[in-house]
């Protein structure tokens, strides 16, 4: 092994490997120690280790990675999902599981995904909640090619539409609307502050897409977006699950005063496994607004008068 | 604005083992305060805002219970109460989330009461690993505190008893071909 590894480098590259097969690294199970290397192996070695060198991510290196239990590919610059996001797929397990009749009833909760990457939390949610479907979107080429690619492996392209839209975009609600209103959005989108951007690690930093990181001067800019579109296209009580910097909760609070013709209403936060505040629930608290009843191809909920 | 965090580590910490089962084994009495406990921990409280709607946590708490029990035949092992453990992570996280990307997903859980702990570095999941280290540390802390009557030890005899019932029986079978064969033999060697 190179002698410039750090003892804890050289084990993650080892730990993250060893725990799929198909891998070279696979060959490092306890048994195999004290057999020599084959050439093959050892080249494959030299080149991971270069590239972990040049700090690439374990993830991108491995070109694969574990998300609530799913085997999904990994490529650059597509964001790596992050352990805590599993939480979030947890939170809203949990709570659909809590109101079966507000998430529709043969057909599963319909859920939009806002900045889908590498499609972690739109897959999980579907193959975990099996009436579910799913509309994925991201501004990224990359990420709805990655998204695809993991639908595909994991035979959940028959329920999950994957729409390339920037959502900061003008009208950009306007291309979801053929596909009715939404019980949920769910997003983990860009939220770190512009001004701590550069102080980031060099494996985020050169290799993942900025634009899936960057939020703005207050990490704010796609959230709220966000939370406008939820005038168009979520349904009366539907729910918003985000995940955001631990700042966020009183920004989100605030903002959401502020635009009271949303009718959205910070109901919970959340905190992840190092007890920072890192998700938020939102809920829809009255009909929606502006919207034409005959944009909508199906049955129509009975309004609520008032 | 209510901090949920709470609530959902408390359904952690009984695994995926029959929840029900485990409801129906602690006293009536635990039962309910389990349930005031946690209704207070999700209920809105009041003057948030008119807009704002309480949150009724403890039926729900039942269902979710319930759609869990019946997973396993294994009876329930004793339950965790998270206020027990104190969990470890990885140290030097830095600011988590977006802004860190560490591989490392080791989880330590500590029993207080009993000292026992456990470390979990199976699957390259945090959220397995915890959910993991919280079905082993519940088979130890079973053993710790009840021995051989612990769910463990008994499953260990079981599987014991049943091995040495296969041996046996296996063994006649052998007897049995053997003493064919034999009398195969003797019979050729008659005609």
């Amino acid at each position: 092994m190179p002698k410039n590894w750090s003892a804890t480098g050289l084990q993650s590259l080892r730990r993250g490997g060893s725990l799929r097969p198909r891998h070279p690294f696979q060959s490092l199970r306890p048994e195999l120690w004290t057999q020599p290397l084959t050439p093959w192996q050892l080249q494959c070695i030299q080149e991971l280790s270069s590239r972990r060198l040049q700090r690439m991510p374990v993830q991108y290196i491995l070109g694969e990675w574990d998300f609530q239990g799913l085997s999904l590919k990994m490529a650059p610059p597509v964001f790596i999902p992050r352990p805590e996001t599993e939480e979030l797929v947890e939170w809203v397990l949990e709570e659909v599981a809590q109101s079966p009749c507000a998430m529709g009833t043969q057909d599963g909760p319909l859920i939009l995904e806002v900045g889908c990457g590498s499609g972690a939390i739109s897959l999980s949610l579907l193959s975990q909640l099996p009436q579910s479907r799913v509309i994925a979107v991201d501004k990224g080429e990359a990420a709805i090619c990655l998204t695809e690619e993991n639908a595909q492996r994991l035979r959940l392209l028959d329920r999950i539409r994957i729409v390339p839209l920037d959502v900061t975009l003008e009208g950009s609600w306007a291309h979801l609307l053929p596909w009715g209103p939404v019980d949920l959005v769910v997003s983990n989108p860009p939220y770190v502050f512009h001004q701590d951007m550069e102080q980031l690690a060099p494996e985020i930093r050169s290799y993942e897409d900025p634009l899936a990181l960057d939020g703005g001067e207050e990490g704010m800019d796609i959230i709220i977006h966000i939370l406008a579109l939820a005038r168009w296209i979520l349904k009366d009580s539907g729910s918003i699950f985000l995940e955001v910097d631990p700042r966020h909760p009183e920004l989100v609070g605030n903002w959401l005063q502020s635009q009271p013709d949303l009718s959205l209403d910070l109901v919970a936060m959340r905190r992840d496994f190092c007890g920072r505040p890192r998700f938020l629930h939102i809920q829809r608290s009255g009909p929606r607004r502006g919207c034409p009843a005959d944009a909508w191809p199906g049955p129509q909920p009975a309004r609520v008068p008032g | 604005m209510v901090d949920c965090g709470g609530l959902k580590r408390k359904f952690m910490a009984t695994g995926p083992g029959p929840k029900l089962a485990e409801l129906l084994h602690m006293s009536t009495s635990s039962f309910f305060g389990l349930l005031a406990r946690l209704a207070r921990l999700c209920t809105m409280p009041q003057g948030l805002g008119p807009q704002a709607k309480p949150v009724l946590s403890a039926p729900r708490v039942a269902v979710t219970m319930v759609q869990a029990a019946g997973k396993k035949d294994r009876p329930a092992l004793p339950l965790l109460d998270e206020s027990e453990l104190e969990e470890q992570f990885v140290k030097g996280h830095g600011p988590g989330g977006q802004a860190t990307n560490k591989t490392s997903n080791c989880v330590v859980l500590k029993h207080i009461p009993s000292g026992i702990v456990v470390k979990c570095h199976q699957t390259r999941s945090v959220d397995q690993n915890r959910k993991l280290a919280r079905q082993i540390l519940q088979e130890k802390v079973d053993i710790f505190y009840n021995g051989e009557n612990s769910i463990v030890y008994k499953e260990k005899q079981e599987a014991e008893k049943k091995k040495q019932e296969r041996k046996r029986r296996a063994k006649e079978t052998l007897e049995k071909k053997k003493l064919l064969k034999e009398l195969r033999e003797l019979s050729k060697n008659v005609h």
